[in-house]
């Protein structure tokens, strides 16, 4: 698998500054990360580190204080609004924590959600393999109300999956899930960047999701304070200890 | 927890507003109602009492016959002079002034038509000729007439018409255009131009007598003032027993409550009418008010648990709840029973304004039941909305409720079950009265149509999803339209509930339509079927009902060359044998070309005097046979032997008896009042008008129309009804775009994570502000659809059950299109501020809200 020059998502001395004066938060303190094409990145740390906010920000769900981000070749920074709606419809998957399908709409009709907005149609051979790859093929005509949590959180990563976006973001996507149903999710997102090169961004504070990740990347008090790749569990904890003791 | 709950409704102040807009609304339409009523009521009787604040005790003429319908002030019943001057001898008489004042002195104007009038009388009366007495108005400029060819004219008859002291005018009576010389203005007490819009023409006192009345020797009335410490009550017992039988008296105030009384009838009528649209505007209002608090309810159902969890029993929550309904209730009736007041006011100073007589008094009656009962409709119609609502929130459990479960929708079956049976019921009453076989028309009609109108709402939610999906059809090939049209099927009952709402109005609207268009389409084909005259005389429809013309023209019709054949028609109210009845003097064998009319039994031809022709209703209700005998008083003619010659089979256009021309003499009014002509060929219809117009070209009054002409005022006249209606009801419907837009905002708060992932996953602004107009528009045209397809049922069953030959069966299509059209545009309105706050959310803080 080769990985093109240009990365997924970059940031480039990114600030995100909530408020002003002395009430000043500062989430994010020049924050320079590239994700390589074709990888499973994940974004770790603990709570109030800036890890959700460098996400929001490298998908244009929110603005920065400073700095630039890329998507791809595109710029996100000074993007209208339109033209971030244009980016998130065509360039970027998402995967929530949870609450991620709307209830009106089947399994099947909130997979093509994205695909449906852009008026485009599914590549039917690569529907067929996602549908497969995610394990959902009897439950397709059943709304979100009769699916288990464990089910829905699949069926958001096939709707990530189907439209073939240059980067999925998934926030804590098995936050709320049972440790089984967990490492199912977990296994299709890993399964999807190594046999279809899919590249994904992932935000966890569990070390055991981290380390499914091709590459962990540690933030701390909004800066990048540490980096592993090819990571276990263990020593995702143990980075994550030491990083403790220097607070 | 009452200050914490209340401090949670606070947080929601658009929508508390939304529900708080519809009580208002409803209770400033019942308050003004009242208040503007009761204002302008005290108003007409304080004037009236002003007017005859200089005469203790008032005398006038008895009369057997009934009085016009329309109420006009026509004086037929006199006080002869000898009784007149008698008067003054009574015991307790300071001063008996007799005063000659009767309707009907029509001045002709610069243009060579006469003044119109609208509803107030144009009086002409008498300058008393005894120097003592007291006259009715009061020298403004100039004098009073001292000759018989000289008049004073009323200021407010100079204003419209120019003219001045010294004018030369002509004047319209009993008696045919008289000229005048004007000498003087009058006008009434309080330096006012009139009392109520009347106009006065003043005579010599025996020239108002012979214009007026008839006849000189005879009085209107004679006015009485007591001497000091004879009360008006004994000045009129000594009166009556003084005079006997045949005369009325009445002290000043019985006087001022009578002359009040058609304003009074009239004004109790507006107040109802009114008073109606406003109770209809707040049960709309229970709709709106119902649904917002189930959607408060729902959204806080876990800051209700949370009370529940830490200790709050089901009753404190109910209490809670129904505290915060009833405080809404309360303020938004004080709000409405404010804005009330001043509508009332407005209505009262409009009313003086108009009519250019402003009532006497600055300010309001607010009687304190008034205030009551509008602070306890609109509180009593909140709380009852908010009753279900509340006791939903207080069996509440609380973990249930904290676990954020799916909410699986609630099943239908027991609603549309119920919802059936009323339909069927009230389908069964319909049909009963429709079938005759029960009699009681409030029963069947009312209840009937109250019981199929509460069973098509209860039906409402099952309906709701299919209807919508059907029409949804028209945009659920794209994405946003798709979402919409699934979103409204999401809650059926609270889509139902907000498109009853509209229900109500647009029901309402539709079967008065259904109804008035039948009405247009009987009269029409009544008009083109029985009707055969091509030409019509009558008197313009502004002239008033003192109007016409000579009725010897009916001769001059009959000779005119072209005519088939032409009756003049002369009416008035009679007593004919012990009824109270209308007559008509008419050519009869005319009439059987012209209308239609139908021999039933006996002769019905030309009358000679003493004869009659009567209706068959008429024969069978007085018993009356053909030869058999029967009297009529008139009103100037006292009573008069007929016999019966002949009986006519029913007929819409004549429905009264029929009497000869000679017969007639005795009516209130000298002259007839339409004529209709026949003529022989079509190619003659221009030159036998032009004949017509050079009759009549000296009659200010009268004009030559077509059957047409005259179809057309009537119609016109239904339409306007009709829109007068339709802005009425536009209150409701009012009232229940606010319950779309309200239910939309909630609907759009509660969907703030979906909002904000649609917009994560690309959907642009615009198209979720598209996806809210579709659920808008479907849900108004969901409800615009039940009410256009009840309402044209209801009026259906209306028009079947009255029947009658004004009545054709004619469904206005163009009405009901236009309906649903207007359903459209109303709903993409009312989208727009939910669409907007939908399409402007934060996309990050949609998504992370909890």
């Amino acid at each position: 698998m080769t990985t093109s020059t240009v990365p997924a998502a970059r940031a480039q001395a990114v600030w995100k500054v909530y408020g002003q004066g002395e009430a000043a938060v500062h989430a994010l303190r020049g924050v320079s990360a590239d994700f390589e094409r074709g990888r499973y990145t994940a974004i770790m740390g603990p709570s109030g580190s800036g890890k959700s906010t460098l996400m929001h920000c490298l998908a244009g769900l929110d603005n920065v204080s400073s700095g630039e981000v890329y998507i791809g070749d595109t710029k996100v920074t000074g993007l209208s609004d339109s033209g971030l709606t244009k980016l998130r419809r065509d360039k970027v998957g998402f995967v929530f924590q949870q609450f991620n399908l709307l209830p009106t709409l089947t399994a099947e009709e909130n997979i093509l959600l994205p695909l449906a907005i852009a008026g485009r149609k599914a590549d039917p051979d690569w529907y067929t393999t996602v549908i497969d790859t995610v394990g959902l093929g009897d439950r397709l005509r059943h709304r979100p109300s009769e699916l288990s949590g464990g089910q829905q959180q699949r069926v958001a990563c096939a709707r990530a999956l189907v439209s073939r976006p240059q980067v999925i973001f998934a926030d804590e996507p098995t936050g709320n899930l049972d440790s089984r149903s967990g490492t199912d999710v977990l296994n299709f997102l890993r399964d999807s960047v190594r046999r279809h090169g899919q590249t994904i961004v992932m935000v966890t504070h569990d070390p055991n999701a981290a380390s499914f990740a091709d590459r962990v990347v540690f933030l701390a008090d909004g800066q990048i304070v540490d980096e592993l790749s090819e990571p276990t569990a263990d020593g995702v904890l143990d980075r994550m200890k030491k990083l403790d003791q220097h607070q | 927890m009452i200050k914490a709950m209340l401090r949670g409704l606070l947080a929601h102040k658009l929508r508390l507003l939304l529900s708080a807009l519809a009580i208002v609304l409803g209770t400033a339409f019942m308050s003004a109602a009242f208040v503007g009523g009761d204002t302008i009521s005290k108003g007409f009787n304080d004037m009236f009492s002003q007017i005859n604040e200089n005469l203790d005790v008032q005398v006038t003429g008895r009369s057997d016959v009934p009085g016009l319908p329309d109420g006009s002030q026509v004086v037929t019943a006199v006080v002869p002079e000898g009784v007149a001057r008698s008067l003054s001898g009574v015991d307790g008489v300071a001063m008996a002034t007799p005063q000659v004042a009767s309707d009907g002195a029509r001045v002709i104007d610069k243009n060579g038509k006469a003044v119109a009038s609208t509803g107030p009388p144009r009086l002409g009366i008498g300058w008393p000729a005894d120097p003592g007495g007291q006259p009715m108005v009061v020298m403004r400029d100039g004098e009073p007439p001292r000759a018989p060819n000289q008049v004073a004219i009323s200021k407010n008859l100079a204003d419209v018409t120019g003219y001045q002291i010294g004018s030369q005018i002509d004047v319209i009576t009993l008696q045919p255009r008289q000229p005048f010389t004007v000498t003087g203005i009058v006008g009434v007490s309080q330096d006012r131009d009139s009392l109520g819009g009347e106009t006065y023409v003043v005579f010599t006192e025996p020239r108002a007598q012979d214009l007026m009345l008839g006849r000189t020797g005879v009085y209107s009335n004679v006015d009485l003032t007591a001497q000091p410490g004879v009360s008006p009550e004994q000045l009129k017992d000594n009166v009556q027993r003084a005079l006997g039988g045949g005369y009325e008296v009445l002290t000043a105030q019985e006087t001022a409550v009578k002359q009040a009384g058609p304003i009074q009838t009239f004004l109790n009528v507006f107040k109802t009418a009114l008073w109606i649209f406003g109770l209809l505007g707040l049960i709309t209002g229970l709709f709106l008010i119902f649904n917002t608090f189930s959607m408060l309810v729902a959204q806080r159902t876990r800051e209700l648990a949370l009370y529940r969890s830490f200790g709050a029993n089901k009753r404190q929550v109910l209490n809670s709840v129904l505290v915060e309904s009833i405080l809404l209730g309360l303020v938004s009736s004080t709000v409405g029973l404010g804005i009330g007041v001043g509508l009332g006011w407005l209505l009262k100073w409009a009313l003086g304004a108009a009519s250019g007589t402003p009532l006497p008094g600055t300010g309001i009656v607010l009687r304190p039941i008034v205030v009551v009962t509008t602070l306890l409709a609109g509180t009593l119609i909140t709380m009852i909305a908010a009753l279900l609502p509340a006791i939903r929130a207080s069996r509440v459990a609380p973990l249930e409720a904290m676990r954020e479960a799916a909410k699986p929708d609630k099943p239908l079956g027991r609603l549309t079950i119920t919802g059936l049976v009323l339909l069927a019921a009230g389908i069964a009453l319909l049909v009963l009265k429709g079938t005759d076989t029960v009699d009681n028309a409030v029963l069947t009609l009312g209840g009937g149509s109250l019981l199929t109108f509460l069973g098509a709402v209860l039906l409402a939610p099952a309906l709701s999803r299919p209807v919508t999906r059907g029409i949804g059809k028209l945009v659920d090939w794209a994405v946003p339209g798709r979402l919409g049209v699934r979103n409204t099927g999401r809650n059926p009952r609270r889509t139902a509930l907000t498109a009853a709402a509209l229900m109500i109005g647009v029901t309402l609207a539709t079967g008065a339509g259904v109804f008035a268009s039948s009405v247009k389409s009987g009269v029409t084909e009544l008009f083109r079927q029985d009707l055969n005259a091509d030409l019509v005389l009558q008197a313009d429809f502004a002239a008033g009902p003192t109007a016409g013309f000579d009725p010897a023209i009916e001769k001059q019709l009959k000779e005119t060359p072209g005519v088939l054949a032409a009756t003049a028609i002369r009416g008035d109210a009679v007593r004919m044998a012990g009824r109270d009845v209308f007559a008509n003097s008419m050519d009869a064998e005319a009439a059987q070309t012209l209308f239609s009319v139908k021999p039933q039994a006996g002769e019905v031809r030309t009358l000679n005097p003493g004869e009659v022709i009567l209706t068959g209703r008429f024969a069978e209700q007085t018993g009356l046979g053909v030869g058999a005998s029967t009297t009529m008083a008139t009103a100037r003619g006292g009573s008069t032997e007929l016999h019966v010659v002949g009986i006519i089979e029913p007929n819409q256009l004549v429905d009264e008896p029929i009497i000869s021309a000679q017969d007639a003499a005795g009516f209130r009014s000298p002259l007839a009042q339409q004529a209709y002509v026949k003529v022989t060929d079509e190619s003659q219809i221009g030159s036998v008008r032009n004949r017509l117009d050079t009759l009549v070209a000296n009659n200010p009054e009268v004009s030559v129309a077509s059957p047409a002409d005259q179809l057309k005022q009537a119609t016109s006249f239904l339409d306007l009804l009709l829109l007068i209606l339709n802005f009425l009801l536009g209150l409701t419907i009012l009232v229940a775009v606010l319950g779309v837009i309200n239910t939309l905002l909630l609907s759009v708060f509660e969907r703030t994570r979906e909002l904000g992932m649609l917009r994560a996953v690309g959907m642009s602004r615009g198209r979720v502000g598209w996806m809210i107009t579709v659920e808008s528009v479907l849900i108004s045209l969901f409800g615009a659809l039940m009410g256009v397809v009840l309402g044209t049922g209801l009026g259906i069953a209306l028009v079947t059950i009255l029947g009658g030959q004004f009545l054709k069966l004619t469904i206005p299509w163009g009405y009901l299109v236009t309906t649903l059209v207007a359903a459209i545009i109303v709903g993409v309105l009312a989208a727009l501020l939910p669409a907007a706050r939908a399409a402007r959310l934060n996309v990050l803080q949609a998504i992370a809200y909890e």
